[in-house]
């Protein structure tokens, strides 16, 4: 067991700083922006040092208690990628903010941005099924709010339904988990790991229904996602943007967490204990997300409820990938989470900038949009591109990789395969007409738009980001499987790393 | 009878206070009440967890001269740790329902109706 405590950073920074940027504020009201920047940028910084620099698997212990006594966080393969990815895109998401919002309360934004973050790094990072739900609630109750931030009135009615969504969501986890407790009297992640198979099967599964029903919300599961397509419409571009990139990240983590390694049972597929296979559960949800999400998806006219319902569909396909079971499919899972959370947040991002210019959501107004503005018109074009998986970019890779899982796998997991090429195409109709509407030409001439460097930094570093992982999958297929393997094998990926003492039951 | 009821009333009302709330808050109309309902919902967890550490018998888990937690080796003191996931499950309620009045009230400054309805005919 490697003892790695600096990494409690991760998540004791960004707190400290979002508490006291308020005192920031009394100074002036931009600075508050600067110093969510550098505060993320430094998160960034650090996550990524400790996963080039190879400083994982270890574990942040707390006042000297060591597991399974008192809390402790693991960085293992998983945190470590899902870390940098979450404060990478936090990052980029804060430059975009330094130009997006102006009006309304600043100070407050920035607090809640900042606690958004730390909170989903916490997710990540956490080794304690409660802390787990804390980190969680911090994510929620500042992602309620931020939804609730704009000057539209329609972003109340989202952030309201998410709020309600999601307290039920979270109750019904912290139920779960008392049951949990009742029968192992443990909270530590891998303690009731290994001890999982001690508990009575039949509470067991009651447990395991009532957790996965709680963070399906988090994951955009159907049927717990009906929060989605109001809450992504509703909000202001970045939020939607730092909804999708950061907050599905987290709670597609902290699901398979719970579903792969708490109740997981190893073996060549990973299928679960008690009297129900959750894995299987999960993998009949994730289909429904994806055939309805698309489906959804096509009929929608405003293009920002396209990208939420594509958002939800995506969600479902990473689910799928992971509930397949073995080390390809969860690769191609986690692949497909990182494809997601950049294209999907760098599509809101320029819809950000295309709305800000007076450009509207709907469909008709993307008509003619090559002639205004190359840069915008391009990066879209490749986000697309991705979404639907292209060959040459990330996309391609990650559904590849959930394809070939499928067929390793065989049975009647056969039909994923075509579930696969059902999305992409559906999704290749509907992104393409968009980028056909952008490319044609419109009967009236406008002006140029001119995008600012703020709103500029961001989504060129995501459009290269995608074409980089389409020509090199390396760049993150390295980590991704690392991450894979640690899901997959439970006692020696998670268990063993965080006790080194303990035994299988 | 007597025994039945001191052993699970407790557990008995808060799922039965979960299954109130749930109903409250997934039929009701006005915000409002659902938001009531959430709150009910989180009583009967939190109640749940405090079932679950308790038994008729049992003695406050702090260590006297007068009170001994274990008799022949068996522990009667009652689990203090539910108790205080239960304070922080509390705390955490306390912010989703102050989070969810404000939005409340913003929304029946903007819309004039805490009809969930007619909210949804306004947006159209």
């Amino acid at each position: 067991m490697n003892i790695f405590n600096n990494a409690a950073l991760l998540i004791g920074v960004p707190l400290l700083f979002a508490f006291s940027i308020p005192l920031f504020g009394l100074i002036s009201k931009q600075l508050t922006k600067w110093v969510t920047l550098f505060t993320i940028g430094f998160n960034a910084t650090f996550s990524l040092y400790i996963l080039l620099a190879h400083k994982y698997p270890s574990v942040v212990v707390m006042g000297n208690w060591l597991p399974p006594f008192g809390e402790n966080l693991y960085v293992g393969p998983v945190a470590a990628l899902l870390v940098s990815l979450i404060s990478v895109m936090g990052l980029l998401i804060a430059i975009y903010n330094l130009w997006a919002v102006k009006r309304g309360d600043v100070t407050r934004f920035s607090v809640l941005f900042l606690m958004f973050t730390a909170g989903a790094s916490g997710m990540v990072l956490t080794g304690d099924i409660f802390n787990l739900f804390i980190f969680m609630e911090i994510t929620g109750i500042s992602s309620y709010a931020l939804a609730a931030y704009g000057p539209e009135r329609r972003a109340l009615g989202g952030a309201f339904k998410f709020l309600v969504v999601s307290s039920i969501g979270s109750t019904l986890y912290l139920l779960g988990v008392t049951l949990i407790y009742t029968q192992l009297g443990t909270l530590n992640i891998a303690e009731i790991a290994a001890r999982i198979n001690q508990t009575t099967p039949g509470l067991l599964t009651f447990a395991g229904v009532l957790i996965v029903s709680g963070l399906a919300v988090e994951a955009e599961l159907f049927p717990f996602n009906g929060w989605v397509p109001d809450t992504y419409t509703g909000a202001v571009n970045g939020v939607s943007a730092a909804l999708s990139g950061i907050g599905a990240v987290s709670g597609v983590y902290a699901l398979f967490r719970i579903a792969m390694t708490v109740f997981g049972k190893d073996g060549m597929y990973v299928s679960t204990y008690g009297k129900l296979d959750l894995m299987a559960v999960i993998a009949i949800l994730a289909t429904a997300t994806v055939v309805i999400g698309e489906l959804s998806a096509l009929t929608q006219k405003n293009v920002k409820k396209m990208l939420a319902y594509s958002s939800m569909a995506q969600m479902g396909l990473v689910a799928v990938g992971f509930s397949i079971g073995n080390e390809l499919g969860v690769y191609g899972g986690i692949f497909q989470l990182i494809n997601h959370s950049i294209a999907k947040a760098m599509l809101f991002l320029i819809l950000g900038v295309l709305v800000a210019s007076g450009i509207g959501e709907n469909l008709d107004d993307f008509r003619g949009l090559w002639k205004r503005s190359p840069f915008l018109s391009l990066a879209f074009s490749v986000g697309a591109f991705s979404m639907l998986g292209f060959p040459l970019f990330g996309g391609f890779w990650s559904k590849f990789a959930i394809v070939g899982a499928s067929i390793q796998r065989g049975g009647w997991y056969d039909f994923i395969i075509g579930l696969v090429l059902f999305a992409s195409a559906v999704e290749a109709f509907y992104y393409l007409r968009i980028v056909s509407y952008m490319f044609s030409s419109s009967e009236v001439e406008h002006p140029k738009i001119r995008v600012s460097l703020a709103p500029a930094i961001p989504i060129f570093t995501l459009a290269v980001s995608i074409v980089a992982i389409g020509v090199l999958p390396q760049l993150v297929g390295v980590f991704s499987s690392q991450a894979a393997s640690e899901f997959v094998h439970k006692m020696s990926g998670y268990v063993l790393n965080v006790i080194p003492t303990i035994t299988a039951h | 009878m007597q025994e039945f009821l001191q052993n699970y009333v407790y557990l008995i009302g808060s799922m039965s206070l979960i299954g109130i709330g749930l109903y409250i808050t997934l039929t009701d109309e006005n915000i409002f009440k659902i938001i009531v309902g959430l709150n009910i919902i989180e009583s009967g967890t939190n109640l749940f967890m405090v079932a679950i550490a308790w038994h008729p018998k049992a003695v406050m888990p702090i260590y006297t001269l007068t009170n001994k937690l274990s008799i022949n080796g068996k522990v009667i003191a009652a689990d203090p740790l539910p108790q205080s996931l239960v304070l922080t499950a509390i705390v955490i309620g306390l912010g989703t329902t102050a989070l969810a009045l404000t939005i409340g009230i913003k929304i029946f400054e903007k819309y004039g109706t805490l009809d969930v309805r007619k909210i949804k005919e306004a947006e159209k």
